[in-house]
């Protein structure tokens, strides 16, 4: 330790060191001259290595090396620039993709204790779901002792604000929900157990600070008025602060108590019934981890079963996930994130190999000052932590401006997505500095390693190096190109392919008879009401019923498996004319007679699968259920129609007719003559006139439909940049290489051809040395991309991830890069003037 | 001389009292009768590593030709690391010995 302290209190005071030193020394020779001895030796190196014991040297080497280095870098201004350039497109890309995820995965939100919270979700091995029912979430509340807060949160279909056209999205959540995150109010008071949680506590709403500034113009006197929500009547009681973090990555503007929910939304029993509506969050009480929680939960879990035989599942367990970071990771986006994380890495080794080249062409230049160097006497392992210093220099100046692009970058993304938090901050944190770092330190290695190694041992003849290089390159190329030319198709296939049913000039109307109690005979009244009225309607062409609406919020679906294939099933319940509201083709047998029983109607796809070759109408279908005396019979084949799987090429549908007790969970659709966007107001007036208690969500399919694209367009738009960005890199470099080799060999080229060779036969020559590596590169990176893009499945509208016609559009437009990268130099090279060649030595 | 001798011999030049870098080398060429020689090239790179780890510390002070010049002084470690340097050195020259003697 006090070694240590000595060593540092040298560095701080050297020259004062060195001072005494000296005038030690020549004190020595002052004497020793008087006593006759005149052996002096070298002074400097004397005094060199004094210096050497205290062990600093590598500072003062080091400082060299960079003094030297900046000289170099300084001396060939256009080659710095191209290689920062370079670097800050690969590393930039890297972080870009890393601030992302990092935001949405890996940064804890700014609530108090982001690392207790955890989201608590019902599992068995063969049922999930991500809701609980109101009553359990109370129950385990009051027992587990492991969880020092139970949060709920409920969401519901958008609510009217006083008299505003659009609604406004609202949810319901515990008082405890503010208190627990530990976010203080912007203007006014947040929701608290004591004031707002007691029975019979008024109706008190928190505004999100957006809509408080847009709706209601940051207006501070927004605190104690009373608005109406779907016409009832709630108290403004603050507004949440700018940069609130809300829990699960959902963002409602408006807050309103859990216990009021059936005040708002009139009949509704969540509360007190076990049908699963409430997300579950907690909070871990000090000490405890999230599987000591857990065991605690599947304990009071069997004991709610005894309270409530057919509600809680066989095995039925909780899961809990870490819930303080801005999405709650499920395995498979962990895969996602990977394979992105596996293509911008491509991209920094298509910029690292590229790199490599320029510096491998530079090091033939610098032959001689390196062979000066090492005559004087510069072993060769200084000269390579030299070249190493420099590597280190150019890649941290890469890099630097790589974090500046990448700072853009993600500040431009996260102005242009819409609904992101506010607490999300293109500013880099300490994690992405970190991964900067790496990224500097792996690409110097990459590049700069083999320039150094080859210049140190002054071997530049051996081609080995290029060729890896260039292989490298057009690997990583191929596997880019390839991707983003998957993903162009699909998005193409998504654009041009027809869905299987008309979602122009649909609309789908959701009234949420059953979330209002409504009984069957009440929801089977008010719904036939709505439909007779709706088809007098000018302009309504058509109106039918269906459960599970198309593009809706529920989502059903059962995995099953044909023949030893997989199938995601997807079922409904429909009313007879729906196939015709629709616009779905009956293309086999006929549609439901109404109130049939024991009939189903299948689609294209699964008679198909389920019958190839044979007619499927008149065969039975499935399981007997208990009670039945007969299984369901195949009354007709319908086209295929994705209502609710736009991107998936394994869905099939099943429907069935809907019987009496289906009614309350019943959605009407609509089709029009011409555009739908009309029909919402009235259809409103005439739900009003109805029943004023209901608040039915109105939707248009068309816009619902195009905004499920546009997600896919654009990441096809930003993987199409990125994939010919890389591809231009990988030009640039192979002309960069080509053009070397050949003007290393200009004077064997001249001498051939005055010889009388024919130019192609040169040029062969030439390049013969490249055409396996890039044969090479280009069948690794099929491979690759390959087997890699079997996690782009989910996002591959429609088109197999080996569709032929993608990967032979990519490889055809790489290798023809490849060709004219290496012909260009080359043919300049035939052109040259023989004759000045041969003389030039 | 043998490498490691010189931080001993120093460290028990000292013992007895400050001297200045010159007077270490001559005291130690008059105490072995001449036998032994300080090359100036050896004494100061290790004069400093026994200040880098705190064996000796250096202050200034006048010499006897009336100029100001450092002298070096013994450290309580440096006490320890001479006794921990003496003892090591007699056991291995009494192995030696014993070799010598005997093989």
């Amino acid at each position: 330790m006090g070694e240590l302290l000595r060593r540092i209190r040298y560095l701080l005071n050297r020259r004062r060191y060195d001072a005494e030193l000296e005038s030690d020394m020549e004190f020595h020779r002052e004497m020793a001259a008087r006593a006759g001895q005149n052996n002096f030796g070298n002074e400097l190196r004397m005094r060199e290595q004094s210096r050497e014991a205290w062990g600093w040297m590598w500072l003062d080497r080091l400082w060299q090396d960079i003094r030297y280095g900046t000289r170099i870098l300084a001396r060939a201004p256009g080659f710095t620039l191209v290689a920062v350039l370079v670097l800050a497109i690969g590393i930039g890309v890297n972080v870009s993709a890393f601030s992302l995820f990092n935001m949405i995965a890996l940064k804890p939100m700014p609530v108090r204790d982001p690392d207790t919270l955890v989201r608590l979700e019902r599992r068995s091995p063969h049922a999930y779901t991500s809701e609980m029912p109101y009553p359990s979430l109370l129950f385990y509340q009051d027992h587990a002792k492991t969880l020092s807060a139970v949060m709920g949160v409920l969401g519901i279909p958008p609510m009217q604000i006083d008299d505003d056209l659009q609604p406004t999205s609202v949810s319901f959540v515990t008082p405890n929900y503010f208190t627990e995150l530990g976010t203080t109010a912007a203007i006014g008071r947040l929701m608290n157990t004591e004031r707002d949680g007691k029975p019979g506590a008024p109706p008190v709403a928190v505004l999100s600070y957006g809509l408080w500034q847009r709706r209601f113009e940051g207006d501070a006197s927004i605190v104690g008025r009373t608005i109406r929500l779907d016409k009832k009547p709630a108290t403004v009681i603050g507004v949440t602060a700018y940069k609130f973090a809300s829990l699960g990555g959902q963002h409602p503007d408006i807050w309103l108590p859990m216990a009021q929910q059936p005040n708002f939304v009139e009949g509704s029993h969540v509360l007190t019934s076990m049908d699963s509506s409430a997300r579950m969050w907690g909070r871990l009480a000090p000490g405890v981890t999230a599987k000591m929680a857990e065991q605690e939960l599947a304990t009071l879990t069997n004991e709610l079963r005894k309270q409530y035989p057919k509600d809680i599942w066989d095995n039925e367990y909780i899961q809990s996930s870490p819930g303080g970071h801005a999405q709650v990771m499920q395995p498979e986006m962990y895969s996602v994130a990977a394979m992105i994380g596996v293509l911008t890495l491509l991209i920094l080794i298509v910029s690292c190999a590229n790199l490599g080249a320029l510096l491998l062409a530079r090091a033939v230049t610098r032959e001689r000052e390196i062979g000066i160097r090492m005559a004087i006497g510069a072993n060769r392992a200084r000269v390579f932590r030299q070249l190493c210093t420099e590597s280190l220099m150019l890649a941290v100046l890469g890099s630097t401006a790589g974090m500046t692009l990448g700072w853009l970058v993600v500040r431009e993304t996260l102005r242009r997505m819409g609904d992101v938090p506010k607490w999300f901050t293109a500013t880099p944190d300490w994690r992405i500095l970190l991964f900067t770092t790496g990224m500097t330190g792996f690409a110097a290695l990459f590049f700069g390693l083999a320039p150094a190694l080859q210049i140190a041992r002054q071997k530049q003849r051996k081609t080995i190096a290029r060729q890896i290089l260039v292989g490298a390159q057009v690997a990583a190329s191929c596997v880019l190109l390839i991707v983003a030319g998957l993903l162009v198709r699909a998005s193409l296939h998504a654009l041009y392919t027809d869905p299987g049913f008309g979602y122009e000039q649909l609309l789908t109307i959701d009234a949420g008879l059953g979330r209002h109690g409504y009984s069957a005979p009440e929801a089977k009244a008010y719904l036939e009401q709505m439909q007779s009225r709706l088809r007098s309607v000018p302009g309504v062409r058509s109106v039918s019923l269906v459960k599970l609406p198309p593009l809706g919020h529920a989502v059903s679906r059962e995995d099953r498996e044909i023949d030893g294939r997989k199938v995601l099933m997807y079922p409904n319940w429909v009313a007879p004319d729906f196939f015709k509201t629709m616009s779905i083709p009956m293309v086999l047998g006929r549609s439901f007679y109404p109130g049939e029983k024991h009939a189903v109607i299948v689609s294209e796809s699964l008679a198909r699968r389920q019958w190839p070759g044979q007619n499927p109408v008149g065969k039975p279908v499935g399981q007997l259920v208990a009670g039945d005396e007969q299984k369901d019979i195949v009354v007709g084949v319908a086209g295929d129609a994705r209502i609710n799987a736009l991107s998936d090429d394994d869905a099939v549908e099943q429907y069935w007719p809907m019987q009496q007790e289906d009614m309350p969970d019943m959605s009407i659709i609509v089709r029009t003559a011409g555009a739908s966007d009309s029909l919402p107001p009235v259809a409103k007036a005439i739900s009003e006139s109805l029943d004023g208690k209901l608040f039915p969500e109105i939707r248009q399919v068309k816009m619902l439909y195009h905004e499920n694209i546009e997600a896919v367009e654009q990441v096809a738009l930003v993987v199409s940049l990125v994939g010919l960005t890389a591809v231009l890199l990988a030009g640039v470099g192979i002309i960069g290489l080509v053009a070397f080799t050949v003007s290393q060999r200009t004077k064997e080229i001249a001498i051939r051809l005055a010889l009388g060779a024919r130019p192609a036969a040169v040029l062969a020559t030439v390049l013969r040395q490249f055409s396996w590596p890039v044969a090479l590169g280009l069948v690794t990176g099929t491979g690759f991309a390959a087997a890699g893009s079997k996690v782009l499945r989910k996002a591959l509208f429609g088109v197999s991830n080996l569709d032929p016609a993608g990967y032979a559009g990519a490889l055809c437009v790489l290798s023809l890069i490849v060709i004219v990268a290496a012909l260009l130099p080359a043919r300049r090279a035939l052109r040259l003037d023989l004759a000045k060649i041969l003389h030039y030595e | 001389m043998p490498s490691g001798a010189l931080t001993m011999l120093i460290l028990r030049v000292l013992q007895s009292g400050t001297l200045h870098g010159y007077a270490i080398g001559q005291r130690i060429h008059v105490l072995s009768s001449e036998v032994l020689a300080v090359d100036e090239g050896l004494l100061y790179p290790t004069l400093q590593k026994m200040l880098l780890k705190g064996w000796v510390t250096a202050e200034w002070g006048i010499s006897e030709t009336n100029r100001k010049v450092r002298f070096y002084r013994l450290t309580p470690e440096g006490r320890k690391q001479l006794k921990e340097e003496m003892s090591g050195y007699d056991r291995v020259t009494q192995a030696i010995q014993d070799i010598l003697r005997t093989a």
